[in-house]
């Protein structure tokens, strides 16, 4: 049985592996904020946190030749904007939303500015090694197996972090302080959690992991830079997490419904089926704001989100 | 302290100015590691933006479109009202605008077809932040995430709209049929300035009006300040907010409109102007104060077409003042940080407890707890 010439469990396949390729990103970026949401910071910056781990580790996949270097840049870039996020909002107590977009913006016009002075006009691409890991076994599977088990490495990182995230946000003891001080600081404090630490902590796994998730879009995935190319998966991602309820699976599930919301669209117009392709790219859009709806109210936020914490006051 | 404790009223504004020096003076440096000559940058801006009669014209058009869009942008703020969505309300705007002008463009007499695209104009931005406002009111659904989401969706519904139903059939490339020059907006006389800077100076007005001298601005202003005060003194909150989100969309809307019916005269498919993160830049460095748009505005303008004039001579990419503008947030941060911690407030406030916002300039500077109307469904509607 063939669908638009390409046989039928090849088209699944594709969409399958394009579906779970546009998740991975959105796993990484929404785990980090899923810990920075939970201890009370709104990290309104991460799309511009991700731009920037997309545009460093671009360029240093590209100068270095290595993917491993380019994921680190990314890395570090988020990992530096989210400590600026920290500094402002935890120490200087300056609004989340303000500094957040303060941030947004500045990535924005950072990494556009640099990218067009470090490569003049050019827009080159990667040409790297980044050879595509089959398990073995596992791959063979059909229609599903290429999919999910012949994946770059960084793929298989995002998921498998799902469960790290759970274990240390649920199980450990770092998890209960973030999770004390994004429900009742005060408390949190009283009882000897250091706040203003375990916030800054949590700010820079949440740029972190932006960070690593514009490196995989760059490096991992398109192999490009173009300016402005996160169009909003940060924002997604953050979207993401509300509608998971901080809940490391409940973020995978919706970040994979997303995803494949996202490649049943391509995959219709690769049928032929006369979609235009705005109303493609628009329904993720969509698919969040009905999903907040509908989970309106039966999600309970961390009561100190968006609080900045200054002891002694209330 | 006794300074502090009498402060002058114009010592927020020395804190956005002591913010925008900062952001050039790190702007410079940056500039300066990337092998550029910071003076010379700064030197062409200054020189060509305000030493050209072509600079100041140009800027004097592009703070029509700003001075609209922030003194909307003041509004929902003022109101505790995160409109994110402003990108995506121009856009609606102008589309509608662009194609409400062509089609009756000579049929009518040019001011009625004006007003009626600046009206279709703000009817798009209005319907656009119609969404987010009753995902707001109705389900708490907090009006961030939302405003944002409806910016990509008007960015694909405008561009399938001008790639098919509303094309101009006459030509290859997806835009709305054209107003002509003559039937544009005119200049004001004497310069080549159009008008719409005129109708961007009345919307700041109106919008001061309505803070200083009206009980519905009074009422937002409550709402913005202190939510459970306004909802202990009997106010409509709800209706408040969707208020201030509405009115807001339309402005964004009309900003659309002005650029299509003064500027350009057709929407096009790639077009997308972004002012909506200057618009914030704008209003926190106006400290939330309406009349103090209007300078700041021609400041952020001047940027803007100063950098657009600086790129080709200097080779440094035009994006170098969104950067600046990002900067500029960053240091208002900053600063207004410091100048909390100056404020006669600021000791109390470390150790009794206080308002929320006790030393603070109106606005939802220090927010009270954000996401707070999605909480509050969970435990009813208040």
């Amino acid at each position: 049985m063939t669908i638009g010439g390409i046989p039928l469990a090849g088209f699944l396949t594709a969409m399958l592996a394009a579906g779970l390729v546009a998740a991975a990103p959105l796993v990484l970026a929404a785990l980090g904020e899923a810990v920075g949401e939970r201890s009370g910071l709104l990290n309104l910056g991460i799309e511009g946190m991700m731009l920037s781990g997309a545009f460093f580790g671009f360029t240093a996949a590209y100068l270095t030749g290595s993917a491993v270097w380019g994921v680190l840049a990314g890395i570090a870039a988020g990992s530096l904007l989210g400590t600026l996020f920290a500094v402002l909002t935890v120490s200087l107590r300056v609004d989340q939303v303000l500094v957040g977009l303060a941030i947004t913006i500045f990535g924005a016009g950072l990494t556009a500015f640099l990218y067009r002075d470090v490569f003049g006009g050019q827009n080159p691409s990667l040409s790297l090694d980044t050879s595509r890991i089959a398990i073995p076994g596992l791959s063979q599977i059909p229609i599903i197996g290429d999919a999910m088990f012949n994946q770059s490495l960084l793929f298989y990182i995002a998921f498998a972090l799902v469960p790290v995230f759970a274990f240390v946000l649920a199980r450990t003891r770092f998890g209960l302080q973030v999770r004390a001080v994004g429900a009742y600081p005060f408390a949190a404090d009283a009882a000897g959690v250091n706040v203003t630490r375990i916030r800054y902590q949590a700010a820079l796994i949440a740029g972190a992991m932006a960070g690593v998730a514009g490196a995989f879009l760059s490096v991992a995935d398109l192999k490009i830079f173009q300016i402005g190319m996160t169009v909003g998966t940060g924002f997604i991602a953050l979207a993401l997490t509300m509608v998971g309820g901080w809940n490391p699976y409940r973020i995978l599930l919706a970040a994979i419904l997303f995803g494949l919301l996202r490649s049943l669209g391509n995959g219709l117009q690769i049928i032929g089926v006369n979609v235009r392709t705005e109303f493609i790219t628009m329904l993720p859009y969509i698919g969040i704001m009905v999903a907040l709806a509908l989970l309106a109210g039966k999600t309970s936020l961390p009561a100190a989100l968006g609080v900045p914490y200054a002891r002694g006051r209330r | 302290m006794t300074r502090a404790l009498s402060p002058s009223r114009f010592a927020p504004l020395l804190t956005s100015l002591a913010a925008i020096a900062a952001a050039l003076v790190l702007g410079g440096i940056f500039l300066a590691l990337r092998g550029k000559d910071p003076l010379a940058a700064y030197g062409v801006l200054v020189s060509r933006g305000l030493g050209t009669s072509y600079g100041i014209t140009e800027t004097l058009i592009r703070m029509a479109p700003l001075l609209i869009v922030s003194a909307g942008l003041l509004v929902s703020l003022r109101s505790g009202v995160w409109n994110i969505g402003i990108d995506g309300q121009l856009l609606v705007g102008a589309l509608l605008a662009g194609v409400a002008g062509a089609a009756i463009a000579g049929q009518v007499p040019n001011p009625v077809m004006w007003l009626i695209a600046a009206l279709a104009g703000m009817a798009g931005g209005l319907l656009w932040a119609l969404v987010p406002g009753i995902l707001r009111v109705r389900w708490g659904l907090n009006e961030i995430i939302t405003t944002l989401m409806m910016n990509y969706v008007a960015l694909n519904v405008t561009s399938w709209l001008v790639k098919g139903p509303v094309k101009d059939p006459d030509v290859v490339p997806p835009q709305t049929r054209l107003i002509s020059r003559e039937m544009r907006l005119p200049d004001v006389a004497g310069t080549g300035v159009h008008v719409g800077l005129l109708v961007g100076l009345v919307v700041v007005v109106l919008v001061t009006i309505l803070f200083r001298h009206t009980v519905i601005g009074f009422m937002l202003d409550v709402v913005g300040r202190n939510r459970q005060a306004a909802i202990h003194a009997g106010m409509p909150v709800n209706r408040l907010t969707l208020v201030a989100l509405l009115a807001s969309g339309a402005m964004a809307g009309l900003a659309g409109a002005n650029d299509i019916l003064g500027v350009k005269g057709l929407f096009q498919g790639n077009w997308n102007p972004g002012y909506g993160f200057a618009a914030f830049a704008l209003v926190y460095l106006a400290r939330l104060n309406s009349l103090w748009l209007i300078p700041f505005a021609y400041f952020l303008s001047f940027l803007v077409i100063g950098g657009e004039m600086m790129a080709r001579p200097l080779g440094i990419p035009t994006y170098f003042v969104e950067m600046l503008e990002g900067l500029m947030l960053l240091c208002f941060a900053v600063a207004a940080w410091v100048e909390r911690m100056r404020s006669p407030y600021a000791r109390a406030e470390e150790v009794e407890t206080g308002p929320a916002n006790a030393g603070e300039p109106p606005g939802p500077l220090i927010s009270e707890p954000l996401l707070e109307p999605v909480a509050r469904v969970a435990g009813g509607p208040s």
